[in-house]
């Protein structure tokens, strides 16, 4: 990449390993962060599609139950932990949101280097877990099963995923306290983009949930390490205990997930519609209000574990309140589409398709929060196809989106739209193929975590196996053709899609510190019905062909 | 008041807030040593912020005040399942 | 740069501004940090009150005493580092972070005392050591000390985090310029301060039941 036309830009600024390695640029740290996440969720992918063909038949003939323990397990720590829970914040999060408040660069540019080494210091230590043998406890770590039974590497999945949190912490901090100083002139609370709005929810629930799963797991190791029983039943603990303090992070974590996962749709589709945001008050606030309710539902997980009648009840009822917020979002997005000079551009495919896949499995959330229903599918198929139709279909989908809607904003070049638009059908197609057949699975009462089945499911699970194996080339194909216009892709211009946004009236890609000048803000964000911006739109055809 | 006036007024009313918790708890007052301790430990905490932590300004009050919000979440929602 | 840290701040006043906040953000979180274990505690306390009442007899009310006023002392000393920063003595200054770090290991040193005699009387429930407890209901009382263990050592790796923290900070002290040792000293001082509230609720919760 490093030819004369990145003279002057980011990328520019020396090549070598060092000059990366070393770097304070917060769009550089995005993209050690992008290639570390990318490996990491191939990684995690890959056992999933293990998984997969293991279930295509329903005998055990691939794995044996104990490797498929630990194939589900590490699926579930890697992708949540070192993929999800980074995955937009850490990358496009980094890259932009200095760009989006007209800053230079984030309040604590050491910090968010520094956040980025220990993850990769915590990962290594999910990483030897699993060459060394795995952990079988799930991702959840449930206790007493974690702590006095199972028989794996539990206390070093455990801690890598503790180092991991202090760097969620890290960039949570970074983000919230560049929110609140670095804004550029004009740009008021209410003038900025949906996507900074997400972040700053995002954060305050990363510095506010990841100290109590640190809390949590710091209990299991000195449990296993140090025969301190805090959670042994035998001395009088209280292994639900455990639960509560797991979920009181991870039912916020899956909002950390999707929330920054909600900005980038919010960016995409008023730029692909023509149209400035439906009910941009509503939109900002609700991602507010997400990130608050989040943390009052987390004992819907704990319906049948032992939990009291009565909390049950207040939970459930406050799990139907947490979609509320959820909706608002999604009537808003909609009615941004009305009467919109809609096209179907790459990233707003993917935008449409987390739409669809976002509310499909929101409603399932749906059936999930109400009690009595739960106690029916509970651990089954229907949980798991619920949360991959939010985390993959809603999540991965909007990562996708604004891969593709900044990658040009990223490298300076343009990929090839036709194999985005093929790309990004086939994951939609692959994905409900492979998630569709669970929640019929569910409903009829496979439960999940083993490795055979009744022969009666193997309809449905051959089905879900055959759309992972569509899904996977539709995962894969970006890693190609993203990773070809790297080097050989048609230069971009400074604002592709013809969008509003601070981060597009830069060059691309950004100067070293991002603005020759520094913005001054004087309009509402979206801006798509003011004067000046019905110029021609970008068609990659055509710059291919004057190039 | 100097500063250093105030630092050493507040240090001296920490030392004297511990003696009380201490004492208190060689008292039978019911089931009310809990509270007692942990209301004084709320005023030394509350000294300790003003005077030495100097928790003036809107952002630091809002970082205070976000925690506290989160810390009764966590407890309250833990504990009416009990 | 007009003398800013980081190159995304025009003026040093915004810059510190941004660091305190930062600071009270991160106070915040290790606040959530000690509320999930304290609040472990809680409930072990409420299902197994008179156990904990009596087991917390079995620790040292002198020693734990002592060390809250250690602390106290500490946190003391270190207001006053803040206050010779401001003033510029930078003498002074020195002298009073060198006595908070050494406040600090003083505690250390104490509760190793109390660490030890606990393990002599047969009350660490650490590491398969013997667990020898004569009063009613060992079991939960071997929970309680379990917790004891846990919520002490945590709290001493954050004292130990802040001792090597100002022991860097005395060490680099003459390669600092004024500015920054002033961001330094708030910084670490915020920490410190947070460190001794966190003790200040610990003395209590775990020392004083119904004595």
């Amino acid at each position: 990449m490093s030819n004369a036309a990145m003279q002057g830009t980011y990328l520019g600024e020396g090549s070598g390993l060092r000059a990366w390695l070393l770097t304070t640029d917060h769009k550089r740290v995005a993209w050690l962060y992008l290639v570390s996440l990318t490996a990491f969720f191939f990684l995690g992918g890959a056992m999933a599609v293990l998984m997969r063909i293991e279930l295509a038949t329903p005998a055990g003939d691939l794995v044996s139950d104990d490797v498929y323990n630990r194939l589900f397990s590490l699926h579930g720590i890697i992708m949540v932990w070192f993929f999800l829970v980074p995955s937009i914040p850490a990358t496009m999060g980094n890259f932009l949101l200095p760009l989006m408040i007209g800053a230079r660069d984030l309040a604590f540019p050491r910090l968010n280097l520094a956040s980025w080494y220990v993850f990769i210091f915590g990962s290594l230590f999910a990483l030897f877990a699993v060459a060394a043998g795995g952990v079988d406890t799930g991702w959840t770590f449930y206790t007493p099963l974690s702590t006095l039974y199972a028989n794996g590497f539990v206390s070093t999945a455990a801690f890598g995923v503790f180092i991991v949190g202090f760097s969620t912490i890290m960039t949570g901090i970074n983000f919230i306290v560049s929110v609140h100083t670095l804004r550029a002139p004009g740009l008021t609370w209410f003038r900025l983009p949906i996507f900074v709005w997400t972040l700053y929810a995002t954060s305050l629930v990363m510095v506010l949930a990841t100290p109590v799963l640190a809390a949590s797991l710091i209990l299991i190791v000195l449990e296993r390490v140090f025969g301190i029983g805090i959670f042994n039943p035998d001395l009088g603990g209280d292994p639900l205990l455990f639960q509560h303090l797991f979920w009181f992070y991870s039912h916020p974590a899956v909002y950390i997930m999707i929330l920054p996962g909600m900005g980038v749709v919010s960016e995409v589709l008023p730029c692909f519609s023509r149209r400035p945001l439906f009910g941009y008050k509503a939109v900002a606030m609700s991602s507010m209000a997400i990130a608050v309710f989040g943390f009052l539902v987390w004992g819907h997980h704990m319906f049948v574990s032992g939990q009291s009648a009565y909390a049950g009840v207040v939970f459930s009822f406050l799990s139907f309140c947490v979609a509320i917020p959820s909706a608002i979002k999604v009537f808003n997005w909609s009615l941004t589409l009305r009467k919109g000079e809609i096209s179907f551009e790459t990233p707003m495919l993917y935008a449409l398709f987390f739409l669809a896949l976002f509310t499909f499995g929101g409603l399932a959330g749906l059936f999930l929060a109400a009690l009595a229903v739960d106690v029916h599918v509970h651990d089954t198929y229907f949980v798991i196809a619920h949360f991959h139709y939010i985390m993959v279909g809603g999540m991965v989908t909007a990562y996708m989106a604004g891969l593709h809607f900044w990658w040009p904003k990223l490298t300076g070049r343009m990929y090839s739209e036709i194999a985005g638009r093929i790309a990004a059908t086939v994951t939609f197609v692959g994905f409900n193929l492979t998630f569709f057949p669970q929640y019929v699975l569910g409903f009829d009462g496979m439960p999940r975590r083993y490795h055979t089945y009744p022969p009666e499911f193997q309809f449905w699970n051959v089905l879900s196996s055959g759309g992972a194996v569509v899904l996977a080339i539709g995962y894969l194909m970006p890693l190609f053709y993203l990773g070809w216009s790297l080097f050989r892709g048609a230069r971009a211009p400074d604002n592709p899609w013809n969008a509003t946004g601070l981060e597009w009236q830069t060059s691309s890609p950004p100067p070293p510190h991002n603005f020759e000048t520094m913005p001054i803000v004087t309009r509402p964000a979206y801006a798509y019905d003011m004067k000046g911006l019905e110029h021609e739109r970008f068609s990659p055809h055509r710059e291919e062909a004057a190039r | 008041m100097s500063e250093l006036r105030k630092l050493t007024f507040g240090y001296l009313g920490l030392l004297a807030l511990l003696a009380l918790t201490v004492a208190s708890s060689f008292l039978d007052l019911g089931g009310f040593n809990v509270a007692l301790n942990l209301a004084i430990a709320a005023a030394k905490a509350v000294l300790i912020a003003l005077l030495f932590m100097h928790l003036t300004g809107t952002l630091p009050r809002l970082a205070v005040a976000a925690a506290g919000l989160w810390l009764v979440i966590l407890f309250g929602l833990t504990l009416i399942g009990r | 740069m007009s003398g800013t840290e980081s190159i995304a701040f025009d003026t040093p006043q915004r810059e510190r501004r941004a660091d305190n906040f930062a600071m009270w953000v991160f106070i915040g979180s290790e606040a959530m940090l000690f509320g999930a274990i304290f609040l472990v505690f809680l409930v072990a306390h409420i299902d197994f009150g008179p156990a904990f009442a009596a087991a917390s007899k079995h620790l040292s009310l002198p020693l734990g005493t002592f060390n809250t006023a250690v602390l106290i002392t500490s946190s003391f000393t270190m207001a006053l580092a803040h206050r010779f920063t401001l003033q510029r003595r930078w003498h002074a200054t020195v002298w009073a972070l060198a006595a908070t770090s050494a406040l600090g290991v003083c505690f250390l040193v104490v509760k190793g005392i109390e660490y030890g005699k606990e393990i002599s009387e047969g009350l660490a429930p650490v590491l398969d050591l013997p667990f020898r407890y004569a009063g009613p209901d060992p079991v939960h009382a071997q929970l309680f000390f379990g917790l004891y263990f846990a919520m002490t050592s945590l709290h001493a790796l954050h004292l130990i985090g802040g001792i090597v923290v100002i022991a860097g900070m005395i060490a680099l002290w003459r390669r600092c310029s004024p500015a920054n040792r002033l961001r330094r000293v708030v910084a670490v001082g915020l920490y410190w301060h947070f460190v001794d509230v966190i003790w200040v609720f610990m003395f209590p919760v775990l020392y004083l039941i119904n004595r």
